[in-house]
């Protein structure tokens, strides 16, 4: 999977770069309009993260470009201007996703792959991991073949941490994921925790394995090694 | 009330007051004059009387010369010399009643050494009369030039205001937020003139000013968010590291914490910002009952996990028009109040009619007066950990679109009350 970063800020670029490679992903970047043009009329990418102000042009023109040469690339725009018109643009033009700066890595992370998947699988796609089998679309998760049921959030939850095996999530990137950015809840923490432990114990009573570890004072890992 | 109104009011309260003084003056004048002139007539004919008592010495028979009501009456005794005018009353047989007279009674000694009373009387009527024709024509010639004159104030008065108006006019469809410049019509008057000059310098200043600080709000805010977003991807980048201790990942928390409030303190304040700078001026029909059912839903784990019940309480949605963003940011800041307040197992109250809607919560009790928790970075102690803006964006929502809102604290129930159509206007 091919990822094209364009971001002119070289050391949220470096970060972002290193957090998605981590993730078997080869991410490039760019951290100029010209050299972003450049690279999208060389290469085919899966998805390209595009930052809507840049120095020398504006990161529009380059989805409009993007959107004739290679219409099937997955288009995520990174902005920190939180203005709604850009949003409205963007998405009007053809970008499939909006962060808004600061974001969680884990968040772009998650978006990253949930837009692969739309684009590879035509949205027909499953999951499978050892004993567990998830079809995202018709929101069911199996576990040795037995359907278990999970609420909306602990479903969302549950794909989260599938977008990020193996990473520490932050309490606050799942209460941003789960309630959305205006959620400013200061007991949030204790029912991503009351979540957390019912999927543990949905999971458990299927036999399935006790993936998620608590990090202590942080958050949670969901370990697959 | 309109300029026009008033200056025309002025006019009519004036004129009028000038009106009924000059007239009682003028009735009087006129009164006096004929007056007068009566007072003389009747001293001639006494004269005269006098005269031809003196040339005959005996008593003639006035009523033939005069048309006057003379009456002459000799006493035995000498009379002092004396005479006098008054108004009084006479009987007049052929009327049959009494009519106003003017009087002239003199005494003398004459008539073969005897004394005389003349008593001259003199009929007011005519006079009367005459008077109240003169002072009504007067009126009439008086109401009509006041009238032409009201007519006239007021048709000029139109006409060399124009240009105000127009420019009134303009200055009310000024937009800072349009490109369009104030559009002043030039007008004869200078000190109009001077007026739209003046205007025009502000609005383009104002305009300049407004862009100026939309663009440092816009610049600020990009500036802000950028090294926080490399803090926090740093931080999230660096908790993925195996070798770090508990107190490590401690103090890296707490620095993400920081840096999360940090960023959302700098949105709602640009929000803040954004809604005093009418940034929101896209509205669309919003029916607020689907947006609360909407944010319950959202909130519905939290609210089952705190086990608190919510009591629906809906008469007719609230429907109204305005911004759609704005409305959401609305209804969830005040619904995820309601329940960041609560208590274990508490209630919340919601009750909806056309007019607006309350949502009443079970809490604690205030250390500061309710409306306080309106103004920024104000908030109970319980919760120091959030940024404290929210009900200050809602208020600034409420108060951007003209609606009525109030904090009341009844115990430990906490009411805040959202009135689309403000009490004073609903029927």
């Amino acid at each position: 999977m091919k990822i094209l970063l364009i971001e002119d800020e070289k050391e949220l670029s470096s970060t972002i770069q290193s957090y998605l490679t981590r993730g078997n992903y080869l991410c490039e970047t760019a951290l100029t309009y010209d050299s972003a043009l450049e690279k999208i009329n060389l290469y085919i990418y899966d998805c390209v993260i595009v930052d809507i102000t840049l120095p020398d042009g504006s990161g529009l023109d380059i989805i409009k470009e993007l959107k004739k040469e290679h219409p099937k690339t997955g288009i995520i725009i990174i902005s920190a201007k939180n203005s709604l018109d850009d949003k409205i643009v963007g998405l009007d033009i053809g970008a499939d996703d909006y962060l808004t700066k600061p974001f969680h890595l884990s968040e772009l992370n998650a978006r990253v792959k949930s837009i692969i998947r739309r684009r590879h699988f035509d949205g027909t796609n499953v999951i499978v991991l050892n004993e567990m089998r998830i079809v995202p679309d018709q929101m069911q998760v199996f576990i040795n073949e037995n359907e278990i049921q999970l609420t909306k959030k602990e479903f969302d939850l549950l794909m989260y941490f599938l977008s990020n095996k193996n990473r520490v999530l932050t309490r606050e990137a799942i209460a941003e994921h789960l309630w959305g950015e205006e959620i400013d809840m200061a007991d949030s923490y204790d029912f991503i925790y009351t979540h957390i432990k019912n999927l543990r114990k949905k999971m458990v009573e299927n036999n399935g394995h006790d993936y998620i570890h608590t990090i202590y004072g942080i958050g949670y890992k969901f370990l697959t090694t | 009330m309109k300029l026009l109104t008033r200056t025309s009011i002025n006019y009519i309260f004036f004129s009028v007051i000038a009106f009924l003084v000059g007239g009682v003056i003028f009735y009087h004048v006129v009164r006096s004059i004929f007056y007068r002139q009566i007072d003389e007539t009747l001293r001639m004919e006494k004269i005269l009387i006098e005269e031809q008592i003196d040339f005959s010495d005996t008593l003639p028979d006035f009523r033939q010369v005069f048309s006057h009501m003379i009456e002459v009456t000799v006493f035995n005794t000498p009379k002092k010399k004396f005479e006098f005018i008054k108004d009084t009353m006479l009987y007049d047989k052929s009327g049959n009643r009494l009519i106003p007279v003017r009087q002239l009674i003199c005494e003398n000694t004459s008539i073969q050494d005897q004394g005389y009373i003349i008593s001259i009387s003199k009929p007011l009527s005519e006079t009367t009369q005459l008077i109240t024709t003169i002072v009504g024509a007067l009126v009439m010639l008086f109401v009509f030039l006041m009238g032409l004159l009201i007519f006239l104030n007021y048709f000029i008065s139109k006409s060399i205001w124009g240009p105000f108006n127009k420019t009134l006019e303009s200055l009310r469809n000024f937009d800072i937020k349009k490109a369009q410049d104030l559009v002043l019509k030039e007008s004869g008057i200078s000190e109009f003139r001077q007026l739209n000059k003046a205007l025009d310098r502000m609005a383009r200043k104002l305009r300049r000013d407004y862009m100026n600080l939309k663009e440092f709000n816009e610049n600020a805010s990009h500036e802000i968010q950028t090294p926080l977003a490399i803090i926090k991807s740093k931080l999230e980048l660096l908790i993925q590291g195996e070798k770090l201790t508990r107190s490590q990942l401690e103090m890296i928390n707490s620095v993400y914490e920081a840096a999360t409030r940090m960023s959302k303190l700098n949105q709602g304040l640009l929000l803040i910002s954004k809604i005093d700078n009418n940034q929101f001026d896209a509205t669309e029909k919003v029916n607020l009952q689907e947006l609360v059912e909407k944010y319950l839903e959202h909130f519905e784990e939290i609210t089952d996990m705190k086990h608190i019940r919510i009591i629906r309480n809906y008469h007719a949605p609230a429907i109204t028009e305005m911004n759609s963003t704005l409305s959401e940011i609305l209804v969830s800041n005040l619904l995820s109040n309601s329940i960041r307040h609560n208590v274990e197992g508490g209630e919340i109250t919601i009750s909806m009619d056309a007019n607006g809607f309350q949502i009443s919560n079970t809490g604690h009790l205030l250390s500061i007066p309710p409306e306080e928790l309106f103004r920024r970075f104000r908030k109970s102690e319980r919760t120091s950990d959030s940024v404290g803006l929210g009900l200050a964006i809602v208020r600034k929502i409420a108060h951007f679109y003209q609606f009525e809102i109030t904090y009341e604290v009844n115990e430990n129930i906490h009411t805040i009350r959202l009135m689309i159509i403000p009490r004073k206007t609903a029927s």
